[in-house]
């Protein structure tokens, strides 16, 4: 894109054109290597969380009495059908963990998705208002991101019943307020520069103001604290389940496989190393592409 | 200072405030009888309960239960844990401590390893130092901390059979709880093997503590990276760099006792990280803290736990909050101002 413009640059140079903000950030984010590695990942992650029924030909929860506690292929006593081996019901660890991916990591950007959308919304409505009401808003989000966000999680799952669906209510809940503060100390803070003052000055009002000035200039802000959002979702949706908070027993959840798998990880020790890969990879993806985020905001402004 | 004193005390008043009516709510929200899940007085009978409710004030509004609920509270009385029936105040005021010692211990190591480290790599930026730790500080932040907990039991307890795995102490050691804090009431305690009983209370707190100490390390050396970078770019490096200082002088001399300023305000931060981390880490070693004892009372369906344990905890983590916001601002004149003050 870039090298193109340039080169049409070279030619006609009358003919000037400047990438969007969020083509520039792209054309930053996309020469830095590691995030690039982390976005392919991610990209993986992500179609195998949408096509995970259609890519495993042995269900998650078929069981082959068979082959209980079978090890990896690669181990000398292991089988290629069942590649990465089985648990002790004999369920394919390979085709647990794919579907598991629709849990962990699919339901996180779900989760996410809700949160900023509450969170946002709260947020800039906060950012309109002063005085008091703003105030006492400061002070209760304050209380609340005081209180760990597990212990949060854990109480509101204590107060819904522990299951899936309540867990992933919780984790919504919990990450709100981060949203909210984001969102709130941005539109502040563009708010007081001069574009909008112009706007304001030709007589838009505030909602106007924030839907075609505001939130262009603040998205890769809160782009940026999602991505944030998705790596504590995905740790606390596994660490609730491994806690037996979260999804129950059949459910292959990356956290409730690992915590399955703990009483047999003397004998069968892939049964827990192999989901705690898979929730590093997913977190360690999601970091990167955030860390490639944040490095091509810095660029971009430098730039 | 007394402006910032005065300011920050009625916000600490507000939010105990806040926190107190959430955590009074939720026995109405929790399933079951209210009265029933503040006080955990699951076996009495009706006149029992009659009784209990005037004790409370349950034949009156929200507002006045409310208030007789906090008067319960100050005067230590958190009600019965619904398990066992013991009274929780006392079974708090011996848990609590465990999680402070071993969350102290896990910050220190925390500190020790991240901050040397963080500044390392800012006066190497750039350099492939600096990278390998910014790849290694990505890694210790990814890993699932109940993941990391197994692993190492499985390597340092099961496979190499250095450190023990679960507990606070070897069972054999008979230690009076005085202050709760285990290496305190060692070191007080007449026990003529107190300091094999202090060597053994070590081993045990090295793995869960190192456990927890490794994310918020990781997040330590970006903030002191991040820090130091910052002070290294400010005028008064320049001036001392024109001064002719050698670049270790002005990294002693300077820069590090600036950075180690700003890092004061995460410490106290990422105190609520740790915590999240300790819980977890509790319940792989069985360690007996306050941790353990909430997630074990959420399967036991034990509300009147949950709620003393949200409440008492969260207030200790406030509290770190605001030790860590005086700290700062005694260090730092420029944190006393009005902007920081009224937040």
């Amino acid at each position: 894109m870039q090298e193109e413009s340039v080169l049409a640059r070279d030619k006609i140079y009358t003919e000037e054109q400047f990438p969007s903000p969020l083509m520039q950030l792209w054309w930053h984010f996309r020469h830095t290597n590691v995030a690039m590695i982390g976005f392919w990942c991610y990209l993986f992650l992500l179609s195998l969380a949408i096509l995970a029924p259609l890519l495993t030909e042995i269900g998650q929860n078929s069981s082959n009495l068979d082959v209980l506690l079978l090890p990896p292929a690669w181990d000398s006593a292991g089988d290629v059908s069942y590649l990465l081996g089985t648990d002790d019901l004999g369920r394919s660890m390979l085709s647990r963990l794919i579907n598991g991916t629709s849990l962990t990591f699919g339901l996180s950007i779900i989760v996410v998705i809700i949160s900023m959308a509450i969170g946002v919304m709260i947020g800039s409505l906060s950012a309109l208002t002063k005085g008091i009401k703003s105030s006492i808003l400061n002070h209760f989000l304050d209380v609340i991101l005081s209180i760990p966000s597990l212990l949060l999680a854990i109480i509101i799952v204590a107060v819904l019943g522990p299951n899936l669906k309540n867990t992933l209510w919780a984790i919504v809940i919990v990450l709100i307020p981060q949203f909210i503060r984001v969102t709130r100390n941005a539109i502040k803070e563009e708010f007081r520069k001069d574009y909008v003052l112009a706007s304001r000055l030709d007589g838009a009002s505030p909602l106007r103001i924030l839907r075609y000035s505001v939130f262009p200039n603040i998205f890769e802000r809160i782009i940026n604290q999602a991505t944030l959002a998705q790596s504590a979702a995905i740790l606390d949706i596994a660490a609730l389940g491994f806690l037996g908070l979260g999804a129950q027993f059949p459910l292959p959840e990356w956290g409730t496989m690992l915590s399955n798998g703990v009483d047999l990880f003397y004998i069968a020790p892939w049964t827990v190393y192999l989901p705690g890969l898979a929730i590093f990879f997913a977190v360690i993806s999601t970091n990167l592409v955030g860390e490639g985020l944040r490095h091509a905001l810095k660029q971009r402004k430098e730039s | 200072m007394l402006i910032f004193t005065l300011r920050r005390l009625t916000l600490f008043f507000f939010t105990l405030v806040i926190l107190s009516v959430f955590a009074f709510s939720l026995c109405y929200l929790f399933p079951g009888e209210p009265i029933v899940n503040l006080t955990g007085r699951i076996n009495d009978n009706a006149a029992q309960l009659a009784a209990l409710k005037l004790q409370y004030h349950f034949n009156e509004n929200v507002f006045f239960q409310y208030i007789s609920y906090l008067k319960h509270i100050f005067s230590g009385n958190f009600g019965l844990a619904m398990n066992n029936q013991l009274p929780i105040g006392p079974l708090i005021s011996k848990l609590l401590p465990a999680t402070i010692e071993l969350s102290l211990v896990a910050l220190l190591i925390a500190l020790f390893i991240g901050i040397p480290v963080g500044f390392i790599a800012a006066i190497f930026h750039r350099k492939p130092i600096d990278n390998t730790i910014l790849i290694l500080s990505m890694i210790g932040y990814s890993i699932p901390v109940f993941w990391l907990g197994l692993i190492a039991i499985l390597i340092f307890s099961i496979y190499l059979g250095w450190l023990p795995s679960s507990g606070g102490i070897g069972l054999i050691y008979e230690i009076k709880s005085v202050t709760g804090i285990q290496f305190i009431d060692i070191l007080m305690s007449d026990n003529p093997f107190k300091w094999q009983a202090f060597r053994s209370a070590t081993m045990h707190i090295i793995l869960p503590a190192t456990v927890i100490a490794i994310a918020p390390a990781t997040i330590f050396i970006r903030l002191a990276r991040t820090a130091m970078l910052e002070v290294l770019d400010t005028n008064y490096i320049k001036s001392a760099q024109a001064k002719g200082l050698t670049f270790f002088e002005i990294i002693y001399q300077h820069a590090i006792r600036n950075a180690l300023m700003k890092m004061i305000l995460h410490v106290g931060l990422q105190f609520v990280n740790l915590m999240t981390f300790a819980m977890i880490t509790e319940v792989i070693f069985s360690w007996p803290g306050i941790g353990r004892w909430l997630i074990n009372s959420i399967y036991q369906r034990d509300y009147t736990a949950i709620q003393s344990g949200l409440l008492v905890l969260s207030t200790f983590i406030f509290i770190v909050h605001i030790l860590t916001d005086f700290f700062y601002a005694a260090l730092n004149p420029i944190a006393r101002g009005k902007r920081f003050g009224s937040r």
